[in-house]
């Protein structure tokens, strides 16, 4: 259990990072494309990206970042805390707490900076918190534990 | 472990996982159901009359007569595949008659329309809507509502007289956020019984892979005219974000979604905003460069320079004279909230922070229930963070008032109403065409996200249904 714990938090760490390289990748790739490809944007073809997402390289960040971000990272929050129930790391429960916590911000923010940008920046520099609080909720699995991991009588 | 311990993590885990499980069951929608038997009534402050009884009427008894013949006939072919576009550009995506847009319907009004569907490869069967046009209810070409979706190899006719004289397209309502976004669409204009001495053009826009296009056309698009002729150029937005309209030469606004503005005076240096599924009729003076977004324009004779989008917008709240209404909208029968908001939740099954209805989320939204012959009115406001296109199919309301302020200009009909954040219309209509329409957004992914209700006259039924085993999926 200790290990897995570990491992999920370090996944967690893992995919925020993953998460700001695609968002940087689609924006660089946007650019280019408005400024190389004389591509154009507006509402109406942002709107149409789900079912027929645009050609240029990078486009691939902005649904992977979504689907990332709004189901696959807090999934694995929600099973962090649960596993964190079994695993005695010590604080394990309180940093699995802390990233789950940060997750749901993180989402929040990300979806409320459609209607206010200026939460993208918070959305930013929360994203560098929940990295430290899966990194520090790794950290804690492997050089603590609570007591034995196996079920005593 | 201690057991204690153990049993302090299982209840924690219940404690979590339970209130989900349960959220997620109840969201769940069965393989097939009715859309009669969703969500909850709302009388709108009307009488409770009504609802199933022996004198039910089904929505397939809502047609034209059968007798008459079609004044002016089409045959639709449906394709899944690879094309090119009048530009050149090639897309994968779905085509009517090998082309997409496809053909345009034109008629005269009072002409019988009849055209035949035919769905040539097309897996997850389609459909047509007229967009627009207050057909009868059973030709309203919404699968699971008013029709099954035609599957491969099938065909269905669809017969409506031209009523209306306008601007109007046509498109896919099966699985239509997908199918329309990739061009399973074309204009329909309905001409009037005498001839216009305007020249008459149409730029049906839509977005093909992140690529504008006018008529499959990309970049400035040019229409030969000579000088002076004078020019009605009819925008039909088939994307699902509004499109900004503007031009260096002077406009007039002459109608929008398919009626005439009233006393329409000249615009100067200032854009149209055409709402998403929405249609407007500029009238020019060549030569003109009419821009549609930022990306494409319609130059009418000799080309000119592109001009700066304004940042003034027309607003058809006083736009025109007003004239007068055929009802009587201060004297309303039913009053109906359609209160859009934002929520995290489960929608059959997925979780989201979804689109809800007064509260509510998809399926668990109104059913907004009137009489033939009741004066409605529907309040509705956006708080959900997002703009919405917001279409009621089978009729034309008209806008009474924007955040508490009234209508004075010419009367403002809509079947496509742009609500942005934070706005609250008010709009009237005469419940005149029974049946069971759709009142979605037409940003059709938000409508595939649960932002659809529906208009249901008491005594109509439809022997459709909906669900993924029914093979009908109309948003």
């Amino acid at each position: 259990m200790q290990k897995a714990y570990k491992i999920l938090a370090h996944t967690i760490a893992g995919l925020v990072t993953i998460q700001a390289a695609v968002m940087v990748f689609a924006v660089a790739g946007l650019f280019y494309w408005i400024e190389e490809d004389e591509g154009f944007l507006d509402k109406g073809v942002i709107e149409g990206w789900d079912a027929d997402p645009p050609t240029w390289m990078g486009a691939i960040g902005v649904p992977i970042h979504g689907m990332s971000g709004m189901f696959l990272i807090p999934l694995l929050g929600l099973v962090l805390l649960i596993i964190s129930f079994f695993a005695g790391v010590r604080g394990g429960t309180k940093w699995a707490g802390i990233v789950l916590g940060l997750i749901v911000v993180q989402v929040a923010l990300g979806l409320f900076a459609h209607g206010a940008p200026a939460l993208g920046l918070l959305h930013g520099i929360n994203a560098f918190l929940l990295f430290y609080a899966a990194i520090s909720a790794g950290r804690a699995a492997k050089t603590t534990s609570v007591d034995e991991p196996a079920m005593v009588g | 472990m201690t057991k204690r311990r153990y049993l302090v993590g299982v209840l924690a885990t219940l404690a979590i996982v339970g209130p989900l499980a349960y959220l997620w069951q109840q969201s769940r929608m069965p393989g097939t159901y009715n859309v009669m038997d969703m969500g909850y009534v709302d009388h709108g402050g009307g009488p409770t009359t009504g609802g199933h009884h022996a004198a039910d009427v089904s929505v397939d008894d809502l047609r034209v007569q059968d007798d008459r013949e079609g004044d002016v006939t089409f045959v639709l072919t449906a394709r899944e595949e690879r094309f090119e576009l009048a530009s050149g550009r090639s897309v994968n995506g779905f085509t009517v008659n090998g082309t997409s847009p496809g053909p345009t319907i034109t008629a005269r009004v009072g002409e019988l329309v009849e055209v035949t569907l035919r769905n040539e490869n097309v897996p997850a069967g389609v459909t047509i809507h007229w967009h627009g046009i207050d057909v009868p209810n059973s030709q309203d070409g919404v699968a699971g509502i008013t029709q099954d979706a035609v599957r491969t190899g099938e065909e269905h006719v669809y017969r409506f007289v031209a009523e209306q004289v306008g601007t109007y397209w046509y498109h896919s309502h099966q699985v239509s956020h997908r199918q329309v976004v990739r061009g399973l669409l074309g204009a329909v204009i309905v001409l009037p019984a005498e001839p216009d001495d305007r020249l008459d053009v149409t730029a049906l826009a839509h977005t093909y892979g992140g690529v504008r296009t006018i008529n499959g056309e990309e970049g400035a698009v040019t229409v030969p005219a000579t000088s002076g002729q004078v020019t009605r150029v009819r925008v039909i937005n088939t994307d699902n974000g509004r499109i900004p309209v503007w031009s260096g030469s002077p406009y007039k606004v002459l109608a929008v979604d398919g009626y005439d503005v009233n006393e329409p005076t000249t615009v100067n240096g200032k854009l149209y905003a055409v709402p998403a599924g929405g249609r407007v009729d500029l009238e020019v003076v060549a030569p003109a460069r009419v821009q549609i977004g930022g990306s494409t324009a319609l130059v009418v004779g000799e080309d000119s320079e592109p001009v700066r989008q304004p940042r003034d917008t027309v607003d058809l709240l006083s736009y025109g004279s007003p004239a007068e209404l055929p009802f009587e909208a201060g004297a309303t029968d039913r009053d109906f909230d359609y209160r859009i908001g934002r929520r995290p939740g489960f929608v059959d099954g997925v979780p989201g922070f979804w689109w809800s209805i007064n509260g509510h989320l998809w399926p668990d939204i109104p059913m907004f229930t009137v009489e033939e012959g009741d004066v409605v009115r529907f309040r509705i406001k956006n708080s959900s963070g997002e703009i919405h296109p917001m279409h009621l199919h089978g009729h034309h309301a008209v806008v009474l008032s924007r955040n508490g302020e009234e209508a004075t200009g010419s009367p403002w009909w809509v079947d496509s109403l742009d609500v942005e954040d934070g706005e609250e219309y008010e709009i009237a209509f005469l419940a005149d065409n029974p049946g069971l329409w759709a009142d979605h957004c037409h940003n059709l992914n938000h409508a595939a996200e649960g932002l659809i209700a529906h208009l249901m006259y008491a005594g109509v039924t439809t022997p459709y249904e909906l669900g993924d085993d029914s093979g009908n999926e109309p948003d």
